[in-house]
């Protein structure tokens, strides 16, 4: 029997009773209460349990039931992976969303979007590879808009300056700002302490509600090395919607699948068109950057992971927290037999 | 008319102390120019005349300070009653229903004009201390250090209350949105000594139960040179023959000058020009009339003989102090803010205001209160485990209003070196555990890397070999900035930590 704090007991009792408001709200209004309580549910009880994702549907089940019927009824041939080659990162982004159905197989008119790139410092400008190509990200906020999204916010927790700052010199408050989206610091107020189910190490943790509860989550990480997991990419840029990271570091690898298992991005775009090789996750000397040209879209995050490692000469067996991952049920590590559609742009 | 006045005084000592407290607490954001956080201490001629002394260096910015320091020769102490905030936080906190009505020997009057001797001598001395005790100091430092993070917590807590309640939430998000970072911080600590400074501002303010802005009167090092001033001052209070010693004007006046000895005459240097007596005079027997015209000595004006010997143990304290006897203790740990390389030359520049403090981002400036003598009181030190020397920033040197912490370029302060990072090795989790944890490493900004790791195979107690990346750090590549110090997960004290070397 798991004991229940008086805080959690009227956190969730606090919970229950907005959810039963809205729930009354909606209905009064003619609304579909579902849609608000099923993205919230799913998040809590990701499928991690449900053992391996067999389709598109169920890596993405945490997106609410109605988009969820939309998928079912698309084509059964939408590549698993989407792999886009390049110069133009907006026009790349365009077509590798193109080809994984459109944002519209993701997102319905009136969705509200997070996007969370990696904008982990704001030591350096784009050029250097710290941080998501600012351009990819603009390009999304567009899609989204253009699918009909009420409202598309950017944001990440950074580490070395402030959100402003890091914002602000990352290139991506511009081209967000410019593609009609907003940037958001993401606030103290907004994390609430949460339990893991079926965590292994990370019981505990507090997590920006916002990214639970959004209707659509992209993933934007940017493909970057990293001493200790060697790679940061999809699952490791999850970290920045969590309070306290360096908690996480030691026994990393199963800290980062648990977090994984909670917060479930419906779309992992990695970005590599510039590529950190050495002296991640911060950079800061071009001699590092190695221009790749290229994005990975999936709707599973380790998918897009272990593609991702090719492109720094390893596979998804080098990377430890892919495998673990991979084995707790969580997305495909192995990528034989997948279709992965190649893309020039 | 007096009735207008007082509201005309009342109106601008609030505009004052709101533009004042508005000033600094935007000043995080950087939402003003550097220059208007600095001229909020230009503004007071006892920190910029003791800077000259001690530093020998004109500011331009004290020219603003010269305004005020010659505007009592026309006004007096308006300064005091008009427009000093402290003055009007002494106004707020009245607490005049409480008071307990005490005559005090009008010789305590004395007590500041010492203090602002004394002060001026240790300036000259190059010793800057006692600028704890400029009003304005104390004020920003109140705001920076106890009021506004106490403000945050209570709105914090506040929010956290509201968002339960379902239609509240979004409301309640938008303004905490609005909120931080501008005003308040996104993340914050409570700084060291808190407690401490602010017992020092409920001092100030509990006086007042004593007598009305005991402060004021008795102490205030800044009251006391423009009442110098005043002396000479063009506007002053002066009676008529229609005076028939009623006595109502002497019970209000807040500084208690009005004196039934004098004949309900008033001390121009003690007088704040707050217009209150005006408001109780039903004959029209004083008024404040344009006359140069010196006032008359008081018992306690400050004689050659008290100059003389305040000098005089103002240069035995000094020497006291540079002789070690409570001078500052050698501390490997005690880091300055960035760019600041002699530390007797930063002590004898540094005025004590605490905007380096209220400016940075990451709370990585402190003030200081022990680790270093009485000397150091008040002046800015980074705590690393308290908040690190951001990469992106080099706000402080920018808004130093008299250039303690220097100006520095975004890339100048990236080259500059606070201290340098040593591990622990028997904290260190990778050292000492030989557990994954490579978080220094992963936090270190410079482009290569202060801190690089080494592989290694250790044989754990099982048998099992274990492969640690082990933490190393390149002495001199580290700028000291705190950032592995401040992010190291171990609990407590952390396992690596920046130090002078």
């Amino acid at each position: 029997m798991k004991r229940i704090s008086r805080r959690d007991f009227l956190r969730y009792t606090g919970f229950g009773l907005t959810g039963l408001a809205a729930q009354q709200f909606l209905i009064a209004c003619g609304g579909k209460p579902e849609e608000i309580s099923g993205s919230m549910e799913a998040s809590k009880s990701p499928s991690a349990t449900n053992g391996l994702p067999t389709s598109v549907a169920s890596a993405t089940d945490s997106i609410p039931t109605s988009v969820v019927s939309a998928t079912a009824t698309i084509r059964k041939d939408y590549p698993y992976l989407v792999v886009a080659h390049g110069e133009q990162p907006e026009e790349m982004v365009r077509q590798g969303i193109k080809a994984l159905g459109g944002m519209e197989r993701y997102m319905k008119s009136g969705a509200d979007v997070i996007i969370k790139p990696n904008i982990c410092v704001g030591y350096n400008a784009p050029e250097f590879a710290s941080t998501t190509n600012p351009w990819v990200v603009g390009a999304l906020v567009k899609l989204c808009l253009e699918a009909g999204a009420k409202r598309v916010r950017v944001m990440d927790y950074p580490f070395g300056g402030t959100a402003e700052q890091c914002y602000r010199i990352s290139g991506i408050e511009e081209q967000v700002i410019a593609a009609g989206g907003s940037m958001e610091v993401m606030q103290a107020i907004k994390y609430v302490e949460m339990d893991i189910p079926n965590a292994v190490s990370l019981k505990k943790t507090k997590v920006y509600q916002d990214i639970l509860n959004a209707d659509l989550l992209i993933n934007v990480p940017i493909a970057k090395d990293h001493s200790m997991a060697k790679l940061t990419l999809g699952m490791k840029n999850l970290m920045g919607v969590i309070r306290n990271r360096e908690a996480i570091h030691p026994s990393f690898e199963r800290n980062l699948v648990d977090l994984a298992t909670l917060v479930r991005p419906h779309l992992t775009i990695i970005d590599a068109i510039r590529t950190l090789m050495d002296h991640g996750p911060t950079g800061g000397d071009l001699d590092d950057v190695k221009v790749q040209n290229t994005l990975i879209f999936s709707p599973d995050i380790v998918a897009a992971d272990a593609y991702a490692t090719r492109l720094f000469d390893m596979t998804p067996e080098d990377i430890r927290y892919i495998q673990a991952a991979a084995e707790r049920g969580l997305g495909m590590a192995d990528l034989s037999g997948l279709k992965i559609e190649e893309i020039s742009v | 008319m007096s009735r207008n006045w007082q509201i005309t005084r009342k109106t601008l000592q609030a505009i004052s102390l709101v533009v004042f407290v508005l000033t600094l607490v935007f000043s995080k954001d950087s939402a003003f120019p550097p220059m208007l956080t600095s001229s909020l201490v230009h503004l007071s001629p006892l920190a910029m005349l003791s800077n000259l002394f001690s530093s020998k260096f004109f500011l331009s910015g004290s020219l603003l300070s010269l305004v005020i320091l010659l505007s009592s020769l026309v006004v007096g102490r308006a300064w005091c009653g008009w427009l000093c905030p402290m003055g009007t936080l002494l106004d707020v906190f009245n607490f005049s229903k409480l008071r307990i009505r005490k005559n005090l020997p009008q010789a305590f009057r004395k007590i500041k004009y010492i203090l602002l001797i004394v002060t001026l001598v240790s300036a000259i001395l190059g010793n800057l201390t006692l600028l704890v005790f400029d009003p304005i100091t104390i004020f920003i430092r109140s705001i920076t250090l106890v009021i506004w993070p106490l403000l945050d917590k209570g709105v914090f807590f506040l929010e956290t209350l509201l968002i339960k309640v379902p239609f509240l939430s979004e409301p309640v998000f938008a303004l905490d949105a609005w909120m931080r970072p501008r005003i308040f911080p996104i993340e914050s600590s409570i700084y060291q000594y808190a407690a401490l400074f602010g017992v020092f501002l409920m001092v100030i303010l509990l006086l007042n139960l004593i007598a009305e802005r005991f402060w004021c009167r008795y102490l205030c090092p800044l009251g006391a040179l423009l009442g110098l001033g005043s002396r000479l001052s063009l506007i002053q209070r002066r009676l008529n023959s229609n005076c028939v010693e009623c006595g109502l004007c002497g019970k209000d006046c807040p500084t208690g000058t009005i004196d039934v000895k004098n004949g309900y005459q008033s001390d121009p240097a003690e007088c704040t020009l707050c217009m209150d007596c005006a408001g109780t005079c039903t004959k029209s027997a004083f008024a404040f009339t344009l006359k140069w015209e010196a006032a008359k000595k008081q018992s306690y004006d400050p004689g050659r003989r008290l100059f003389i010997s305040t000098i005089g143990a103002s240069v035995v304290a000094v020497v006291l102090l540079r002789m070690g006897w409570i001078k500052k203790t050698a501390n490997s740990f005690l880091l300055l803010p960035p760019g600041v390389q002699d530390e007797d030359k930063f002590l004898s520049t540094c005025v004590r205001c605490g905007i380096c403090i209220q400016v940075c981002p990451t709370q990585a400036i402190q003030a200081d209160l022990s680790l270093s003598g009485i000397e150091r009181m008040a002046t800015p030190i980074l705590v690393p485990r308290k908040g690190y020397c951001a990469y992106t920033c080099n706000i402080c040197g920018q808004n130093c209003p008299v250039q303690a912490i220097p100006t520095l370029s975004l890339e100048e302060k990236r080259l500059t070196k606070i201290g340098t990072a040593s591990i622990n090795q028997s904290r260190c989790i990778a050292w000492g555990e030989h557990g994954n944890c490579i978080v220094c490493e992963e936090m270190c900004p410079l482009p290569h890397k202060a801190i690089s790791l080494e592989q290694k195979i250790f044989t754990q107690a099982s048998g099992d070999a274990v492969e640690v990346l082990l933490p190393i750090v390149d002495e001199d590549a580290c700028i000291g900035c705190g950032i592995c110090e401040n992010k190291c997960p171990v609990e407590g004290e952390a396992a690596i930590r920046v130090q002078l070397i």
